[in-house]
């Protein structure tokens, strides 16, 4: 269907150019034929552009504050089963799964011969389907959000309870009992906090193309599947489709950068520069 | 060149060559009318080969974002993504990736390649090791039509066999022409076997996406582009070409982490960028 558009919108915007081109040869008044000439000129530019820029048109047309809205619906929803992201196309609707790739070998402890080998299977890891896939190496910041905020939980807490004992004679073994594990829960914030611990995982990823969400997410588990099926088979692993929550962390850019580690690291930074 | 590239310039070349040989029309415009269109030839073959230079410029010119889906906006620069949540500025940046002559081991004839193979494994897990922020290095396969790629195969072995007897039947044979036109069907040769014991043909886009993080759209938009540097010196030490994508590809790129298209549309894509 895009590619009907495309070609309409060509075949229309490269006749007005060549209609210009010809009205110069019509006019007897040189400013105006140089003025059919310039429009003849643009929109053949106009026309040429749309080998790549179609896409971009309809929406620039509606433009509003100096933005093109290409969508401004979320990008994806999670499918009902949780196998799959749907995204809605002007085509269809596409549905994708994704297959987790547990491989935990490491080069420095492999042979020259099986270095060779393992590039050998990567090679034959992508030619596994008849489909497109991609296969992806991800290294992402560990989320320690809830690590983070259980800590900070029991700071607070600690610091209740010092403030809830009177600073009165008699008080002073519990209050430096409590002073103590104030420190300690503070300490340990700043400890975990203070660095990041990156992780990774690689996956494979495969579409499929439905006229409604259940249709297209079926085809794209039963495709991962084939995939997981044969990337086991090849690497010797025990290769699986994620499910839920384990998706998003592929295809969201904010999970690999979790928000509230991220958010304590900008803090202790912003401290030590003294800010 | 395909053959649809060949039709759209074909088709906008007309109404230009029909200006420039109908110059007595302008009167004292005629040579204005030349030039502009000249510049006008310029501005399409650089949208032919080189877009990612005229959209970004034209784009950052006009002030354009394009907003891609809820959240996520590309800058008038047309370099990167951009999405705000949790408060925080998220920007991810894209790098084109080529390591053909790692991954296609089987493509390498000569044999001192098996060195590089070896190397590879450990100057992954060095620059891995050593970067400290996330990145994600991608690669998506297509299969190609069998049929049509055994076919396109043959036709240039049966063009360089043709070649080798034209060769051979001279009075003064070169060794060298000879050495080199049996070198190319030998690689041919070994394509058209490795096809023949059941391996699929593949078109391949590599890419490597990092995500920065900054408290601004501005300060997210500068730790992503000394991320992206620092990508581009590691990867540097694995000897493949690593640039920073701009421009439409940006747009698709983004795309591919959620879908994928079916190979008769992938196949169209590939034909573009090659």
């Amino acid at each position: 269907m895009a590619l009907k558009i495309q070609m309409f919108l060509f075949v229309v915007l490269a006749g007005v150019s060549i209609m210009f081109a010809v009205l110069t040869y019509n006019v007897t008044n040189n400013l105006l034929a140089f003025l059919f000439a310039i429009l003849s000129m643009l929109f053949a530019i106009i026309a040429f552009s749309t080998k790549y820029y179609t896409y971009l048109y309809m929406p620039a047309l509606k433009m509003r504050k100096g933005t093109i809205v290409l969508n401004s619906a979320e990008p994806f929803i999670l499918s009902p089963s949780g196998t799959s992201v749907v995204v809605r196309e002007e085509d269809g609707i596409y549905a994708s799964s994704f297959v987790t790739i547990p491989l935990y070998r490491s080069g420095t402890e492999m042979s020259d011969a099986e270095k060779l080998d393992m590039a050998k299977l990567f090679s034959r890891v992508l030619t596994v389907t008849k489909n497109t896939v991609k296969i992806a190496s991800q290294v992402y910041i560990v989320n320690k959000d809830d690590y983070i905020a259980r800590i900070r939980q029991k700071l607070d807490e600690s610091e209740a309870k010092l403030r809830s004992i009177p600073a009165e004679p008699g008080n002073e073994k519990a209050r430096t009992r409590a002073e103590g594990e104030m420190t300690m829960w503070h300490n340990l914030l700043n400890n975990v906090s203070s660095s990041k611990s990156e992780a990774m995982v690689s996956y494979a990823m495969v579409s499929a193309f439905g006229t409604n969400d259940e249709e297209a997410s079926a085809i794209a588990y039963q495709r991962a599947e084939e995939i997981a099926s044969g990337i086991s088979a090849i690497l010797g692993i025990s290769a699986y489709v994620a499910h839920g929550d384990e998706i998003l962390d592929f295809v969201q850019p904010d999970r690999s950068v979790p928000a509230e580690t991220v958010n304590e690291l900008i803090r202790q930074k912003s401290m030590q520069e003294g800010l | 060149m395909d053959e649809q590239t060949i039709m759209y310039l074909g088709f906008s070349a007309i109404s230009i060559f029909m200006l420039f040989i109908g110059g007595s029309n302008f009167g004292p415009f005629a040579i204005l009318v030349d030039v502009i269109a000249l510049a006008t030839v310029a501005m399409i073959l650089t949208l032919n080969y080189a877009d990612f230079m005229l959209f970004p410029a034209v784009m950052s010119m006009l002030g354009i974002k394009v907003m891609l889906s809820k959240n996520d906006t590309v800058p008038k620069e047309q370099n990167r993504v951009v999405r705000y949540t949790n408060g925080l500025y998220y920007a991810t940046g894209y790098l084109t990736a080529n390591i053909y002559k790692y991954v296609f081991h089987e493509e390498a004839i000569v044999q001192s390649d098996d060195q590089i193979m070896i190397e590879a494994p450990g100057k992954w897990e060095r620059i891995v090791m050593n970067i400290d922020f996330p990145f994600k290095f991608n690669v998506i396969s297509n299969p190609k039509d069998i049929q049509k790629y055994r076919e396109d195969l043959e036709g240039r072995r049966g063009f360089y066999e043709f070649q080798i007897s034209k060769e051979s039947q001279r009075e003064n044979p070169s060794a060298m022409t000879l050495q080199e036109l049996q070198r190319k069907m030998n690689v041919l040769q070994a394509r058209i076997d490795r096809i023949s014991s059941g391996e699929l043909p593949l078109n391949s886009i590599m890419y490597i996406e990092t995500t920065a993080v900054g408290v601004s759209d501005k300060a997210a938009a500068d730790a992503l582009t000394m991320q992206l540097s620092r990508l581009e010196t590691m990867f540097s030490s694995m000897d493949m070409a690593v640039t920073r994508v701009a421009g439409r590809e940006v747009h698709t790129l983004y795309k591919f982490n959620y879908m994928l298209y079916e190979n008769q549309l992938m196949q169209k894509l590939f034909d573009l960028q090659s």
